[in-house]
């Protein structure tokens, strides 16, 4: 499946909700784990005492990111690690193909991060002479059938039990010939077992970036990072400067609000903080370990005044409540991030022009606010991206007439009640049976569904005869 | 040349943040002291345990189902914990057959009837580590890098038994990040501190869980009174 653009949104959108059974595997997953996390929350009383905690824990981070970024670099030197700095997703990838060619590596495994899917090294691994190795099982799924991630915490929820069927019997040595999910889980077991121990080089994201250690810190479920990392010589970390936090205590309260908001679990299976290469003596791990410090539009958020997105822990609850993304799902996003987190990080990362309709895949509910662990205000986030679009000029010439148009009716109460009358007489001339099925200048409403007749008087007209016959009952 | 590359990049990235926030400004210790305040919080922001008692609610825990395909039980002295292992491989239908951790507490037991110098690179196997803490909020052992440690012990087999000391049992993960923290001023942290809590799992199929995705299957846990 080619990768769809953020800026063919409208198209993908059409796209989307014309695949049958789409909405119905995004809502088998996304349902689930709203219920889950909803257990999740009930069970845990704390949870607003938690999340203000979390908030509070980035937000001072943000705030000294100078100071934070500094002593991470010098503890992480300390530790042995080499620190490697990119402005920009070009920089990081090359950095990190540059170290895999240093050493020669044919073999490259890897545990997902959605890190590395932005900075684009999925593809600059398929570019090159190396083999790349998806480690985490729905990337590997992803990576079997040439698809980018859907979701970021189950990156293959658009593929079907069916699809796996078929995708492990063509490429595994070893396929199972049952469809159950548990034989299936094995067959890939097998599969990844002797790559994970011949890998040249293991990479990882990170979670959290501890300043006072300059440890990284990686959450699986399937334990998937500390068999990429640990079996190859070399270690390479990819993580954006937004994942420091000041020391393993502080990075306690996220871990709590993470699990739970993107798993409904209390904790994952799998938390682990590395340190540097391996000590002298050490029974197992690489003799070399490097860290990619990626900027990538984040120094820009905190300049333009996003910095509230720089919380982001990278849940994926506020897609999983998000009634726009169930419907369309993560594809359609044609971005690393989909849902209300994705429309506000992808300006940022790609460009507004290029993603400013994303912004508008929203209908202001806010729920993913609501949900969200570290108190991020998306809808307002959104908002503010709809202005500066408005100000770049980047919406459609027909919007900015009917904006335009409405600002003058607005400012004149009098003509504004005029064209509000004229109206109505023009939409009930369409009506039948109450709905509207086709109208001049609402096609981009009544293609999908019709329109509800609108009420046989205005808004105004009805106020003041409920006003005129309240002051008469009186 | 990427050394060069990285070099220029740290400057715009220092350069971007101070452009962004040029009045924010605060020594290293006034950034400390806020961000020791903040700590404070953790105690009212943290769940409730299932009992006041560290290894009673990790026990809890673990027998209430809450720790994915996890069993535990406790053992009053250490030299009774090969006894423990052969009812294990008996539960499990299981050959006497385990990789231990080759630390001084282990390693004087009497392991008679059990071979104990396994290869773990093979997938149905059984590795038994002696853990550095157990974590009574989360039902967790810690595991540490080291001579003695490989992690790999702890990923690779099928199966696995994780003794845990019960003067090692903390009540919260907070209390672990202490001991974390406090290693990270010695300098002295290890090359990887793993916080396991259940066994190896997945829900990437149709949100289906299945256990033993790459790493352990089952998971049992032997708490020891008196090591």
């Amino acid at each position: 499946m080619q990768a769809n653009k953020p800026e063919n949104f409208t198209q993908n959108v059409t796209d989307a909700l014309a695949q049958p059974d789409l909405k119905m595997i995004i809502r088998r997953t996304t349902d689930k784990a709203e219920a889950k996390r909803s257990d999740a929350i009930a069970n845990f009383p704390e949870f607003e005492k938690a999340r203000a905690q979390g908030q509070k824990v980035k937000d001072h981070t943000i705030k000294h990111m100078e100071h934070y970024l500094a002593e991470f670099e010098k503890n992480a030197l300390a530790q042995g690690t080499i620190v490697h700095w990119a402005s920009t997703a070009e920089e990081a990838s090359k950095i990190v193909l540059d170290i895999c060619r240093e050493h020669k590596a044919k073999k490259v495994t890897r545990s997902k991060s959605m890190l590395g899917e932005e900075i684009g090294l999925t593809h600059a691994f398929d570019n090159s002479e190396m083999e790349r190795i998806e480690t985490d099982l729905a990337e590997h799924i992803i990576q079997l059938a040439g698809d980018p991630p859907s979701h970021i915490i189950w990156p293959a929820m658009h593929r079907s039990r069916e699809d796996v069927v078929k995708l492990f019997r063509e490429f595994h040595s070893d396929p199972t010939y049952s469809e159950e999910i548990t034989d299936l889980v094995r067959s890939a077991r097998r599969d990844l077992r002797t790559k994970f121990l011949t890998s040249d080089i293991g990479i990882s994201g990170s979670n959290f970036l501890l300043a006072d250690s300059g440890s990284s810190c990686t959450v699986t479920n399937e334990g998937n990072a500390e068999l990429t990392i640990t079996p190859p010589k070399v270690h390479i970390v990819t993580a954006g400067i937004e994942k420091l936090v000041p020391s393993m205590a502080h990075a306690i309260p996220l871990l709590r609000l993470l699990t739970r908001s993107a798993t409904g679990a209390d904790i994952t299976q799998y938390i682990t903080f590395h340190n540097g290469p391996k000590r002298k003596n050490d029974a197992d791990g690489p003799e070399e370990c490097h860290i990619v410090l990626v900027d990538n539009g984040r120094t820009k958020m905190l300049a333009e005044g996003m910095e509230e997105m720089l919380r982001c822990i990278r849940c994926g609850a506020c897609m999983n409540h998000c009634v726009v993304y169930k419907h369309i799902g993560g594809h359609a996003y044609g971005s690393v991030y989909p849902g209300p987190m994705g429309s506000v990080l992808t300006p940022h990362l790609q460009s507004l022009e290029v993603a400013n309709k994303q912004t508008h895949a929203c209908t202001m509910n806010g729920r993913c606010e609501d949900v969200c662990p570290v108190n991020i205000p998306l809808p307002k986030l959104l908002r503010s991206l709809r202005a500066q679009s408005w100000e770049k000029k980047y919406e459609p010439l027909t919007n900015r007439f009917v904006v335009k148009f409405f600002g003058v009716l607005a400012k004149r109460p009098q003509l504004f009640q005029l064209f509000s009358s004229c109206s109505l007489i023009f939409m009930k001339a369409f009506s039948r049976n109450g709905w509207i099925k086709y109208m001049p200048f609402t096609s981009g409403w009544t293609r999908n569904r019709d329109l509800i007749e609108p009420e046989t008087t205005t808004f105004m007209h009805q106020y003041k005869k409920m006003k005129k016959s309240e002051s008469g009952g009186s | 040349m990427n050394k060069q590359i990285s070099d220029m990049s740290r400057e715009k990235i220092f350069s971007a943040i101070q452009a962004a926030k040029p009045t924010i400004t605060a020594d290293a210790k006034t950034i400390e002291d806020e961000a020791l305040e903040l700590l404070k919080e953790s105690e009212f922001a943290r769940p409730q345990l299932m009992s006041a008692d560290a290894t009673e609610a990790l026990m809890l825990r673990i027998d209430a189902g809450l720790v994915i395909g996890t069993t535990c039980e406790k053992i009053s002295t250490l030299d009774m914990l090969p006894h423990s292992v052969k009812q294990f491989f008996n539960k499990n239908a299981l050959p006497s057959e385990l990789k231990v951790q080759s630390v001084e507490p282990l390693n004087k037991l009497n392991w008679q009837g059990i071979t104990t110098d396994i290869d773990i690179v093979n997938d149905n196997t059984v590795g038994l580590c002696w853990a550095e803490y157990g974590v009574a909020e989360t039902g967790s052992f810690v595991a540490h890098s080291g001579p003695e440690m490989p992690i790999l012990l702890n990923f690779l087999p099928l199966y696995l038994i994780a003794v845990i000391p019960k003067s090692k049992i903390l009540h919260y993960m907070d209390d672990y990040a202490l001991i974390a923290n406090e290693m990270a001023k010695k300098k002295q942290t290890p090359r990887n501190m793993c916080l396991i809590s259940g066994v190896s799992g997945t829900t990437d199929i149709e949100g289906v869980l299945v256990k033993g995705a790459h790493g352990p299957e089952v998971l049992h846990i032997i708490i020891v009174e008196d090591e």
